[in-house]
């Protein structure tokens, strides 16, 4: 098949969408990587007229991708402890010495994809990876209880484009801390994180994200937890020219149980988009999600959150779902779509969901007692935000709480 | 010496505008303690958040000066680093703002506002452990965010701890004694009456006399409708409280 051949499945492509077709035409035939690629083909690019799309237009902001000339300076560093994997852009870089009851299986062809309809980013990514020549596609499986953080590193050596893809296995029993560091440095960027969970497994997720205006990045992750499973999510983002932190969640046993908890922080020209999507497909799942913001004028944030809660399997679902949001300016832009779909019968359901400004008389309270007008502002956001985080992993939680801090203070300044 | 000299405030914009202050004079030497007493709806809280400088007041005559230095001048943290405290009525919750650390951060701020060198964190522990032992304080208290869950008489009681923390030149205390048992309204005079001394000036703002039998203090004012009407010493206070307001108000000023 030729570019041009190729071409024809989207309507008028773009640019930036030409230049993914030709790196998918550039690649060796795969099954798994061709239906997932024709799966991003039916839409291109995600954009506004799509219903979940329609705050974070892909199409209409990457004309064409190339080499990002900055770069955020943000980033979280591993601890002593941690075993780093990092992914350049290309491939996964793996340490010789692991820790113990975690085994790394590297793929060299494309692996199959859940939801994959309803993710056309993740569409992307899967129908990029997974190839001969390089290894961007990594299995992890962990056997038992692993103490040592897993940490992973997204940094990309200036590139075009950056797919990556990874996939943890957790047996039963047995539990892993992931840390993921995503500092961006492709133009475009699209990367999947798996879980599986067996049954009474347990893994934490925490996510950094930073990037450039010149960059857009989709980060997303797919949960999968089995009976009295355990899985926790801290994420805090500062965007980029277009930044998606996408997490599907599904509950396939009883007693199941999941937090997932955001920061974002969008300074002027920046855009942090987290969306999510809980299905509570078995009885007695209990999800807690709480989603804070700051959006200085200029900024742009956006949560959609979703819980699906079937009739037949659903009950006695326990499920609370918070999105908070400050606006720091006049001219901040905050979009907010929380869902609830419930059709059992049996189950405690709530959401909330609130924007505004600090309060003027915890301002006054403050200044009256000598705090200048931006410290005081600084603190009240500070502790706002840092309520999201708290359940970060120790070694990286304190880094996190001083990245949103000294943001904070830049934008009082 | 505080001295307000003819003020005159009103609250609220164009045709809501309200006339709440008018033509208030008053001075309270520092090492004196004055009570302001008066119906609801006299002023008294307005003028607490009048010199302490909250948005919402319009001076439109008068003057207000802290040892000559005009107050309705500063901003709200500047008059603070002056020296001027207020014990609030209704105390704010900060939510994720421990105690200890937002006494900390508003001494070292009044102090880099003077020019001082910051307290230290062990000597600030060292007195925030002797302040809170006089106030009948747990130390856990001090661990929590700000006023968050507090019942009406801890959040009274961390005002006075406050206020013995910071050590200011000048306190306002408006209806300190409201939501304290008598236990507690002892322990916070107590601690309030610690602070008397030469350099300090106060103005206690309460309803009832009860607060003076223990905090008793050099002169009492009685406000109404916007202006001090009657001065004398402690013995107006159990005058009013034998004979009411009315039995005030109805005397010729």
């Amino acid at each position: 098949m030729t570019t041009k051949e190729l071409n024809t499945r989207i309507d008028e492509p773009t640019r930036a969408e030409s230049q993914l077709i030709e790196r998918f035409a550039g690649l060796p035939e795969d099954s798994h990587r061709a239906r997932a690629f024709e799966v991003f083909e039916r839409t291109g690019l995600p954009h506004r007229r799509l219903e979940q799309w329609k705050w974070s237009d892909f199409r209409a902001g990457l004309k064409s991708l190339s080499e990002p000339e900055q770069r955020s300076t943000i980033s979280l560093s591993p601890s002593d402890d941690a075993a780093v994997l990092h992914f350049d852009g290309v491939r996964w870089h793996v340490p010789e010495e692991l820790p113990d009851g975690l085994n790394v299986f590297e793929k060299t062809e494309g692996q199959s994809l859940g939801n994959v309809n309803a993710l056309p980013m993740a569409a992307l990514a899967a129908g990029l990876t997974g190839q001969d020549e390089r290894i961007d596609v990594l299995q992890v499986e962990i056997t038992k209880p692993v103490d040592r953080p897993i940490f992973l590193d997204f940094s990309y050596t200036s590139a075009k484009m950056a797919f990556g893809r990874i996939a943890f296995v957790v047996r039963e029993g047995a539990s892993v801390d992931v840390i993921e560091n995503h500092t961006g440095g492709a133009g475009l960027s699209s990367t999947i994180t798996e879980f599986g969970l067996q049954k009474g497994a347990r893994a934490t997720r925490t996510l950094l994200q930073t990037g450039s205006r010149q960059e857009a990045t989709a980060i997303t992750a797919s949960v999968n937890l089995a009976a009295e499973a355990q899985y926790e999510q801290t994420a805090l983002a500062f965007g980029a020219q277009l930044a998606r932190i996408e997490t599907w969640l599904s509950y396939t046993g009883e007693e199941a149980s999941a937090s997932l908890n955001a920061a974002y922080l969008p300074a002027k020209g920046y855009h942090v988009d987290f969306t999510s999507n809980v299905l509570h497909g078995a009885e007695s799942c209990v999800t807690r999600q709480l989603t804070k913001g700051a959006v200085p004028e200029g900024g742009r944030g956006v949560f959609q959150g979703k819980f699906h809660v079937p009739r037949t399997v659903g009950q006695y679902t326990d499920a609370d779902m918070q999105h908070q949001a400050l606006l720091l300016d006049n001219g901040a832009e905050i979009f907010a779509k929380p869902e609830l779909e419930i059709y059992a019968d049996d189950v405690e359901c709530a959401h909330g969901n609130t924007s505004g400004q600090l309060d003027e008389t915890a301002l006054f309270y403050m200044r009256q007692r000598g705090i200048p007008l931006a410290d005081a502002r600084a603190l009240l956001t500070e502790a706002f935000i840092a309520e999201a985080l708290e359940s970060a992993n120790v070694s990286v939680r304190e880094a996190l709480l001083e990245a949103s801090r000294d943001f904070l203070r830049r934008q009082n300044q | 010496m505080l001295q307000l000299n003819d003020l005159s405030a009103r609250v609220g914009e164009g045709d809501e505008a309200k006339s709440i202050l008018d033509g208030l004079s008053l001075e309270v030497p520092l090492g004196e303690v004055h009570a302001i007493m008066g119906p609801n709806g006299a002023g008294k809280s307005t003028l607490a958040y009048l010199l302490t400088g909250r948005d919402g007041y319009e001076v439109s005559d008068g003057t207000a000066t802290l040892e000559g230095d005009d107050l309705l001048d500063m901003e709200p943290e500047e008059r603070a680093a002056k020296g001027v405290f207020l014990s609030f009525q209704y105390p704010v919750e900060i939510p994720g703002v421990p105690v200890m650390t937002f006494v900390r951060a508003a001494m070292n701020a009044q102090r880099k506002a003077r020019g001082e060198e910051e307290i230290s964190a062990p000597e600030f522990i060292k007195k925030a452990r002797e302040v809170s032992a006089k106030l009948k304080i747990d130390s856990e208290m001090l661990k929590r965010p700000v006023n968050v869950g507090f019942s009406g008489g801890e959040k009274k009681r961390l005002e006075i701890f406050q206020m013995m923390m910071i050590e200011p030149r000048f306190a306002i205390l408006d209806e300190t004694d409201s939501g304290l048992d008598i236990d507690a309204l002892k322990t916070v005079s107590d601690g309030v009456n610690a602070l008397r001394s030469p350099d300090r000036g106060m103005l206690v703002i309460t309803h009832y006399q009860r607060l003076l039998d223990h905090i008793r203090p050099d002169k009492v004012h009685v406000l109404a409708k916007g202006r001090i009407i009657k001065t004398g010493g402690p013995e107006l206070a159990q005058q009013l409280e034998r004979e009411g307001y009315d039995g005030i108000l109805g005397e010729p000023a």
